[in-house]
């Protein structure tokens, strides 16, 4: 009953709301937490029990806020290690724990997924699936988290399955094939439920593959719908690749969307045509590589589209966690989604219609004039990969990239892993091979690391002007979490993990954890006590207050 | 980067070009294993690197010398010692790591091609060069008086970068140019930081490491300072060499000589 107390009064403190688990969360201190079915109800108002952090980026709108606030900008210089969780994988983690009441869900490379105790890190279950040895993977053995309804949790596997495990025990449940991983096709990203089916995309953008969004029921595994995010020729806009270009096209969806209950839509973002650096065999706008997709959740059809690079050449994929928020702009109360793009724009869309807001450039970059009043770049003239090498900021890897960024509703800002970079661009003539990669170039950092720089920025989402910036030496790679402490939290490629005063930027304190830190932090609570989880290199830490 | 890449690449093919005996591109420390591959011609390099550009250059650099994730290559290796070695390396990655090999449908015969090319991003082959290396190792040691601040096989300074090894990873008109314009192309581990602290005091070294929070550098009297960035008043990164340019010191023929005995510095010779 301790739990019970302290998770209410927590979540008063915290939301001035009662936390919806306060009903379904009982247990001993002490005792193994038995974690109550995580129901759509509770997705749906995962607002209300803070103390959980139950998806990939927290909450449906993907604001990647944890509404716990007893770390605050006041007492964050008290925070120590609590816990360290080894993966037996020597890969840089990407992963984003899942909480459900005192367990938590980690996944691991390549493909694994394991449960530990969420307040000592020590571990329940493992689950390792069966991989093949000849996987194609273009960046990394990577994984990002796990989705979880009922009692299930579901996990992308590298050959290109989904997977549904038992969440007390790590029994499989079922197993599907989505794709041919012999094709190029791979998973990486963390599925999202839309009620009772499982929402996920794929990856392998690399190799030529033509990309897709999936729906499935969640107790059968059985396909409920697709969503090709390159359209067949029976389509107007299969008119925007050239020839039959369009077959191996990429437009791959390796990061998890958002959902908005109201309008019933789900979004998600698509990565780069492929060839990347070529252009040339694929003329036209390529749709719809490289932009934010709207589909209507019952039948997958999609309601509208934004294309945030046409003809990309520079491997900028739109594959950033789409942020959903309702904002006042110009008096009037607009649904809108908030998209930092790793063509470095940021942009301000209204998520009803598509409709193009606000676009500012939040990074370095030489590409663009700007953009038109549609949201369309206004390309600059010799920026396309040459043999010789066109060198463009921003670089291969983006103003930003996958990471999460966060938005605090409490100071209506939007928080950004920003990097001033650049490349040499290269461009080559490359026939496709099923199963080979299909990039037609390459890109080439043209002077040292420590020439560049990321920084956290703060953009206010009504204009698209930066508000603060905290300068990084030399660079991050991490995702962001903003929480109801009016603090933000990141890394570093350093090593380092760090809070942010919300309002100001102002470094309120820092730790050093030895390696780089290439995934986003989560905040969950236990026994009443707010816990800060970050992983670094292939160890998972977990932060909390002095005792 | 991209202007050696350039410079390299016809220099490297003019050089196979010549020594087309397997045996003789790669020296030591290979060649047990060099025997087994029987795809080191001009054209195998070519093809090797066309397959390296498309499968590997993602993480290593279109040119090898590092990128997203993956470690620069033409500088050694660090997981294998034998041609046989990184044959299974670029096939089958290294287990437990980010290190994916190449498809597993690409011929023995690509495999090895790709071999070839990082060998030679790693060639030690001999060239003739105009200088004397035996004079410019009297340089060295004398009136350039270069040992003062680098150090090589354990004798010299402290100031400059270790040069025990350094023909294998600077080609002949690079030690030149790193000679003659040493500003030109400076590691930022050896930029010169300025800090001042506090207390108005100055302190100004070498700079050894620096990150978003602390930085770390050298005196002129080898002391080693740590600094919390929040505990300093401010600091600046000077990015220019603390090397003077040998213009006007020395003759050409005496750069000459100095870049031959540099270039003699290598590897197989330690």
């Amino acid at each position: 009953m301790k739990r019970l107390a302290i998770v209410i009064a927590l979540g008063v403190f915290a939301t001035g709301v009662t936390p919806a688990s306060a009903q379904k969360t009982e247990s001993q201190p002490g005792v193994t937490p038995s974690f109550s079915p995580v129901t759509w109800e509770r997705l749906l108002n995962a607002k209300d029990e803070p103390e959980n952090w139950l998806m990939y980026s927290g909450t449906l709108d993907s604001q990647h806020f944890s509404g716990l606030d007893q770390v605050h900008n006041r007492n964050v210089g008290d925070l120590e290690l609590k816990w360290a969780y080894q993966i037996p994988q020597l890969d840089r983690s990407e992963t984003v724990p899942v909480v459900v009441d005192g367990v938590m869900f980690i996944t691991e490379a390549p493909s694994n997924v394991v449960a530990v105790d969420a307040a000592t890190g020590r571990q329940y279950w493992r689950y390792n699936h069966p991989l093949p040895d000849d996987l194609r993977i273009c960046c990394g053995r990577n994984n990002r988290g796990v989705a979880i309804l009922g009692e299930t949790l579901y996990m992308s596997t590298l050959d290109a399955h989904l997977v549904a495990i038992d969440a007390r025990t790590g029994n499989l449940v079922w197993d599907k094939e989505l794709a041919d991983y012999r094709a190029g096709y791979s998973k990486t990203a963390a599925p999202l439920i839309v009620k009772d089916e499982v929402v996920t995309g794929m990856a392998g953008g690399e190799y030529g593959v033509s990309g897709f969004i999936d729906s499935y029921n969640a107790k059968s595994g059985e396909l409920e719908w697709r969503a090709n995010t390159i359209p067949g020729p029976d389509h107007p806009d299969n008119q925007t690749w050239a020839g039959d270009s369009w077959r191996t096209g990429g437009a791959a969806t390796w990061i998890t969307g958002a959902y908005d209950p109201d309008l019933d839509l789900v979004y998600w973002g698509t990565g780069n045509p492929g060839p990347d650096w070529n252009g040339d065999v694929r003329m036209g706008d390529n749709l719809y590589s490289d932009s934010a997709l709207a589909l209507n959740h019952e039948t997958g059809a999609m309601e509208w589209y934004f294309q945030f690079t046409p003809h990309d050449v520079h491997d900028w994929d739109a594959i950033q966690v789409p942020i959903l928020a309702d904002l006042e702009m110009d008096g009037e109360m607009r649904k809108v989604m908030m998209w930092a793009n790793r063509n470095a724009f940021f942009y301000t869309i209204d998520r009803v219609t598509g409709e193009f807001l606000v676009g500012k450039p939040f990074a370095k970059q030489t590409w663009a004039e700007g953009l038109d009043s549609k949201g369309r770049p206004i390309r600059i003239p010799d920026t396309f990969p040459s043999a010789e090498g066109t060198t463009v900021s921003p670089p291969v890897g983006g103003g930003t990239n996958w990471f999460s960024p966060a938005y605090s509703p409490r100071t209506e800002l939007f928080y950004v892993q920003a990097y001033d970079g650049e490349d040499t661009y290269y461009k080559r003539d490359e026939d496709y091979v099923e199963g080979d990669q299909f990039t037609g170039g390459g890109g080439q950092r043209p002077g040292p690391a420590d020439d560049y720089q990321s920084a956290i920025r703060a953009m206010d989402p009504k204009t698209g002007n930066m508000r603060w910036e905290f300068e990084i030496q030399p660079r991050s790679t991490a995702g962001i979490m903003a929480t109801a402490g009016d603090l933000v939290f990141s890394g570093s490629v350093d090593g380092y993990f760090f809070a942010l005063d919300a309002v100001s930027g102002d470094e309120l304190w820092h730790m050093n954890v030895g390696r780089l830190v290439h995934s986003s932090p989560m905040s969950y609570a236990v026994d009443g006590k707010q816990y800060i989880t970050i992983a670094a290199g292939n160890v998972v830490y977990t932060f909390g207050l002095r005792d | 980067m991209s202007m050696r890449s350039l410079w390299v690449t016809p220099m490297l093919l003019a050089l196979l070009s010549l020594t087309t005996a397997p045996a003789a591109l790669h020296a030591q420390p290979r060649e047990e294993a060099t025997a087994d591959n029987l795809f080191t011609g001009t054209l195998d390099v070519r093809m090797g690197q066309r397959v390296f550009q498309q499968q590997c250059g993602r993480c290593h650099g279109n040119d090898g010398s590092g990128g997203e994730g993956g470690p620069d290559l033409t500088n050694g290796f660090r997981s294998a010692s034998t041609d046989a070695g990184l044959f299974k390396i670029v096939r089958e990655g290294i287990p437990n790591t980010q290190m994916v090999g190449i498809s597993r449908r690409s011929t023995d015969q690509s495999t090895w091609m790709v071999v070839s090319y990082l060998n030679s991003l790693n060639d030690t082959t001999d060239v003739d060069l105009p200088g004397n290396a035996t004079n410019g190792q009297q340089l060295f040691a004398g009136k350039g008086n270069c040992g003062s601040c680098h150090m090589v096989n354990g004798d010299g300074g402290r100031r400059g970068p270790d040069l025990s090894q350094v023909g294998n990873r600077r080609k002949p008109d690079e030690l030149a140019s790193d000679l003659r314009t040493p500003d030109e192309e400076v590691d930022p581990r050896w930029w010169t930081l300025r800090v001042t602290q506090v207390d108005g005091s100055l302190v100004e070294g070498l700079r050894m490491n620096e990150d978003t929070f602390s930085m770390r550098l050298m005196d002129d009297n080898e002391n080693l300072w740590s600094f919390s960035k929040s505990d300093v008043r401010s600091f600046d990164r000077v990015k220019s060499s603390t090397m003077p340019s040998v213009d006007g010191a020395l003759t050409d023929a005496e750069v000459d000589d100095l870049v031959a005995y540099l270039f003699s510095l290598r590897r197989e010779e330690s």
